[in-house]
């Protein structure tokens, strides 16, 4: 008996201990941190949750259509102060990758682009390297 | 062993509490009257499609920085609230009143921003989502134009939370009436504004350029065919679709460059895309929008 009652006791743990590992990423949070962050002159017009969810996803993509003649900046947010190897590309309709934060090795924690084609763009996420597949994302835009 | 159980069912009740609907949640599902049958696809495709549809501040930062005047009579009057009865209409008038709110925003308008925000509660509250807009510190920003930007990122986020909340309530109808509502707007003010200056390139660009948008939302309310307002106002869009489809947008990709500056990968688009749009096609679009954002609004 006392076998069975710690096998159900230990199982119902795991049970409760999983679903405390699942709910660790927050990429509310980071997508609200990053809020802020956006530079100087930009008005704010969506946040991005970035939620690997623990490598079931090796990229998170959302859609935007970006205005000719308008700057648009995208930053980056996660843990530490470095951008825990997410990256963010930019695609036109076409799939034609246009930007990324990933430049020579470098992994930036913003981009801004002054849009020059109107269309709709794809904002795509990817994990290069990172440890804890979660962040998040503002997009802003000035004229 | 008795512990061992109650230990069991506490536990599970632990694990289960973050799953329940709040009943507030069940009142605002009680309470809609429109569109009750659900699209047949899947949500995450129009939650997808709703999310691209930009900002209509966008095309009031437009205005405001090419040195057009501020126009309180081109807007919605908030006179006309009370007359939105249904669900249907409340949605797609938030959605309107919003646009304006932003337009009253950015040319630092208070005293009609207080109006517009007030009639935004209203139909907010008539629509169970009211607890998204903290009208008390809107209205406290809206009184210093030193507040602009904190007044405008409030306004914004209030809005996506609202989009997000009827998104993952599965009423991703009202998110859409919402949006188009707003767009409409947009497009009426620019349709206006372009009208008493009919030389200008970049608004009529900006115009003929909204085709994109424009078939993103026709194709978001093909979706929901199944319902009477929603068909009737799918019918009128596609009216302003055919004005569109005379516009021709040709894109041509040419690889971008990039650039590190103060820590920011700038970009240099090389792409471009050219509008042709004649007097003509403003003329008719203008004259589709104007009608149907009075048919709604009235």
């Amino acid at each position: 008996m006392k076998k069975i009652t710690t096998i159900v006791l230990f199982v119902s743990l795991v049970g409760l201990g999983s679903t405390e590992l699942a709910s660790q990423c927050n990429p509310d949070n980071f997508a609200s941190a990053c809020i802020p962050k956006l530079a100087s002159g930009f008005n704010f017009l969506k946040s991005y949750k970035v939620d690997g969810e623990g490598g079931a996803k090796d990229k998170v993509e959302y859609s935007y259509v970006f205005t000719k003649g308008t700057q648009y900046m995208i930053n980056l947010c996660a843990n530490g102060a470095t951008t825990d190897g997410i990256v963010v590309s930019l695609f036109d309709s076409g799939r034609n990758k246009v930007a990324t934060s990933k430049i020579n090795g470098q992994f930036i924690s913003a981009i801004a682009y002054p849009c020059n084609a109107t269309g709709i763009y794809y904002i795509q996420y990817t994990f290069d390297g990172s440890t804890n597949k979660c962040g998040g994302s503002a997009l802003g835009f000035k004229r | 062993m008795r512990i061992v159980l109650i230990g069991l069912v506490a536990a599970f009740l632990f694990a289960s509490c973050g799953k329940s609907k709040k009943p507030e949640d069940q009142d605002f599902l009680n309470s809609l009257d429109s569109a009750k049958k659900g699209p047949s696809i899947d949500n995450e495709v129009i939650n997808s499609i709703l999310q691209q549809i930009p900002s209509p501040l966008e095309i009031s930062v437009l205005l405001k920085e090419s040195g057009k005047k501020y126009n309180a009579g081109i807007l919605n009057s908030t006179d006309n609230t009370s007359k939105y009865n249904s669900n249907y209409k409340k949605a797609l008038n938030l959605g309107i009143y919003g646009t304006d709110l932003g337009y009253t925003n950015i040319y630092q308008q208070n005293q009609d921003g207080i109006k517009y925000l007030a009639s935004i509660k209203q139909l907010a509250n008539e629509l169970n989502i009211g607890q998204f807009f903290d009208i008390e510190t809107i209205s406290k920003l809206a009184t210093n134009s030193k507040n602009l930007d904190s007044l405008l990122l409030i306004t914004t986020q209030n809005f996506n939370d609202i989009n997000k909340y009827l998104q993952t309530q599965g009423r991703a109808n009202l998110s859409v009436l919402l949006l188009t509502g707003g767009w409409l707007e947009a497009m009426e003010i620019t349709c206006q504004v372009a009208a008493q200056d009919p030389k200008n390139k970049e608004l009529k660009e900006k115009i003929g350029e909204q085709k994109i948008i424009l078939e993103q939302i026709v194709l978001l309310f093909s979706f929901y065919k199944d319902d009477e307002n929603m068909a009737s106002l799918l019918n009128d869009l596609n009216n302003l679709k055919a004005a569109f489809d005379k516009i021709n947008i040709t894109y041509t990709y040419k690889e971008s460059t990039m650039e590190i500056v103060n820590g920011v990968a700038v970009i240099k688009d090389n792409s471009t895309t050219t509008i042709d749009v004649t007097d003509e096609d403003i003329k008719n679009i203008t004259s589709i929008t104007n009608s149907i954002r009075n048919k709604i609004a009235s």
